[in-house]
């Protein structure tokens, strides 16, 4: 079923959010030798999900279309963390990768659709997407590194 | 969607708070019911005459220390509220979902504004600066200092059961007034946990009291002599028949809100994707229970393909809105308060249907309720079309998830509209003209003016405004509106011999 309130998609992005942060504790654990990089990222994303409820919860007014803003599919951005015992380095990279794309698509089609809340929702939904997006280089580059 | 934990989870018998104690009452005691569950989640007195004057002494006996605590003490205190209300949101909101039947998001907004009323009336130190003319004439000077009065009566009404009272009561206390909160006896557990909160916060014993109860309450408010002034958010004929004149017979300053007819104005220019939306937050939103609601949809001109298009659009959304029990957080409306409320939205629909209305969405049968939940207070979106301005669906107060729909030839037509209707207090025009909307927002008469905004609801530094027979007063709750209601002016002037 779609999403289409605004408490529905705050809790998804939270899920999401937890879920990729225990992939990349997982990666740190399983690949020392760039542990920093996946623990600033699990990191980041409970930043994040700080971040996006202040906004919701410093704006949400019983005046705007909190209830029906959205219209979002949420198997589109729905990712797996499961990686098999003997995935590579690069596999696990891979899924990263794959999983901050969903992300991105996620936060910006959040952002679009809110457009119609208080400009604080839409802001910090594309805050987020740029974030999420400036992991994408960081992770290719761990590939051409040494991810073979 | 999996609900929400509920904050209420065993019955209990409610207390009043009166000089900084919970004092059981001697009052018949009554349920409190989720509208959405049918279940009882509390239990509520109806307290007595004896029970209201005792609050009034309590308020009485703290005024006179309150007044002289410093404006800045007085404003540490609400800020101590603002916090525990900012720690304690989630628990609150889902209060009000439980006691009202509201969805978890508008909940949650009803939080916020509440609070932000009480952050406006934090900054009381500079909010009640008097001010000076040196020289009015040589050598003498001339000041104005605003001067708290005594004890204030509000009385809550039942669709915004947490955020209406805090309209008015960060305002009276922060002005060194002292309070007494008789919130509706259907949804009174917010209140409570909010006067828990504001007794947390220090406020002194006295200051900021609470009696539940019904009519007796509101009588033992209006007759008392010791209450200076009254803040009522209700109905019309409760308003101006009750609370206005009985406050004018004894002398008490009021502010009586009551009812409304909002008409939505639609141009043909208005951007019809982000209308639709903002049309069914304002039809649909709160089950229609508020006085911001939508009411009549007015569609103009005589274009027949915009108007079938735009109306297929509006069905099509309204048909696909997600009715059930508000800690779900897929749920997009919630029941209406009571069977008798929902029972009387019905009476208005046969109404409709008699005077020649067309039903096009039946609020009464195209319904799917989310969730195993007794239909016993759910009511889908009604949509009516053809709808006389002068008929009773077109004209009166539903207070329900219904649409009454009707077109005008153009703007004139569709602002006299407005305009011949008994309410005023907020009408909106969506369009993408400057021209139709400074038209509009000039001609209109309403109390709020809403220009491509569906629920016109004033942000607490500007007042809650209202015209017509929607209010009965003259200034209004809110920002420096509310601080002028809870002051007199005293005027000082001054030589020195």
């Amino acid at each position: 079923m779609n999403l289409h309130t605004a408490s529905e998609i705050i809790s998804f992005a939270k899920k999401l959010e937890n879920e990729s942060a225990k992939f990349y504790e997982g990666l740190a654990e399983r690949y020392s030798k760039d542990k920093d990089v996946f623990l600033a990222f699990a990191e980041e994303n409970g930043k994040n999900v700080t971040q996006i409820e202040r906004a919701y919860y410093g704006v949400i007014t019983d005046a705007i279309e909190s209830c029906f803003a959205f219209d979002i599919e949420p198997d589109e951005y729905m990712f797996s963390t499961e990686l098999a015992d003997n995935a590579s380095y690069s596999n696990a990279l891979n899924k990263a990768e794959e999983i901050e794309q969903k992300m991105v698509n996620f936060y910006s089609d959040a952002a679009e659709q809110s457009k119609s809340l208080m400009a604080d929702v839409p802001r910090i939904f594309a805050i987020v997407a740029r974030k999420r997006s400036n992991r994408i280089p960081k992770l290719k580059s761990l590939v051409e590194k040494g991810g073979q | 969607m999996a609900l929400l934990e509920e904050p209420i989870k065993e019955i209990k018998t409610l207390r009043n708070f009166i000089g900084g104690e919970w004092i059981e009452s001697k009052g018949e005691i009554v349920d409190v019911v989720n509208p959405a569950t049918c279940q009882a989640i509390a239990r509520v007195p109806i307290s007595t005459k004896d029970e209201i004057e005792a609050a009034v002494e309590a308020a009485q006996e703290a005024f006179p220390d309150w007044r002289t605590t410093t404006p800045l003490a007085r404003s540490r205190c609400l800020f101590r509220l603002k916090e525990l209300l900012e720690e304690n949101f989630e628990e609150v909101s889902r209060i009000q979902t439980q006691e009202h039947g509201k969805t978890i998001d508008e909940s949650r907004g009803e939080t916020r504004r509440g609070i932000e009323n009480v952050e406006v009336a934090c900054g009381i130190p500079t909010l009640m600066q008097g001010y000076f003319s040196e020289d009015i004439a040589t050598g003498i000077d001339e000041w104005v200092i605003p001067t708290p009065l005594g004890v204030f009566g509000i009385i809550g009404p039942f669709n915004f059961p947490f955020m209406i009272p805090l309209w008015s009561a960060p305002y009276a206390v922060a002005t060194g007034n002292c309070v007494i909160i008789k919130p509706s006896s259907e949804v009174p557990l917010s209140q409570t946990r909010l006067a828990e909160l504001a007794d947390e916060a220090g406020f002194p014993p006295g200051v900021w009291n609470l009696v539940h109860g019904g009519r007796t309450v509101v009588n033992g408010m209006l007759d008392h002599p010791g209450i200076e002034g009254i803040v009522f958010v209700g109905s019309t004929p409760t308003a101006k028949d009750v609370i206005y004149p009985r406050c004018g017979a004894t002398g008490k300053r009021v502010i009586a809100q009551g009812g409304a007819k909002n008409f939505m104005v639609i141009m043909p220019d208005c951007k019809v994707k982000r209308t639709i939306p903002a049309l069914m937050t304002s039809f649909f939103g709160n089950a229609g229970q508020r006085c911001l609601s939508g009411a009549n949809l007015v569609i103009v001109g005589e274009d027949d393909r915009f108007y079938n298009s735009f109306m297929n659009g509006v069905t099509d959304t309204a048909s696909k809105i997600i009715v059930g029990y508000g800690l779900d957080e897929s749920v997009q409306m919630g029941p209406v308060r009571d069977t008798e409320k929902k029972e009387r939205i019905i009476g208005y629909i046969e109404s409709g249907i008699q005077q020649g209305a067309k039903l096009r969405l039946d609020g009464r049968a195209d319904i799917k309720i989310v969730g195993n939940y007794p239909d016993t207070c759910f009511l889908g979106p009604t949509i009516l079309e053809n709808v006389a301005p002068d008929t009773k669906c077109g004209s009166e107060e539903i207070f329900g998830p219904v649409m009454s729909v009707m077109r005008a030839k153009n703007l004139d037509e569709a602002i006299e509209m407005c305009n011949a209707n008994s309410f005023g207090n907020a009408h909106a025009i969506f369009t993408s003209s400057g021209q139709y909307a400074r038209e509009f927002q000039y001609r209109v008469t309403s109390g709020n003016v809403g220009i491509n905004i569906g629920v016109v609801a004033p942000m607490a530094f500007f007042p809650f405004s209202g015209m017509k027979d929607s209010f009965f007063g003259i200034l209004h709750t809110q920002g420096q509106e509310a601080v002028r209601f809870f002051t007199e002016s005293k005027v000082v002037i001054q030589r020195w011999l």
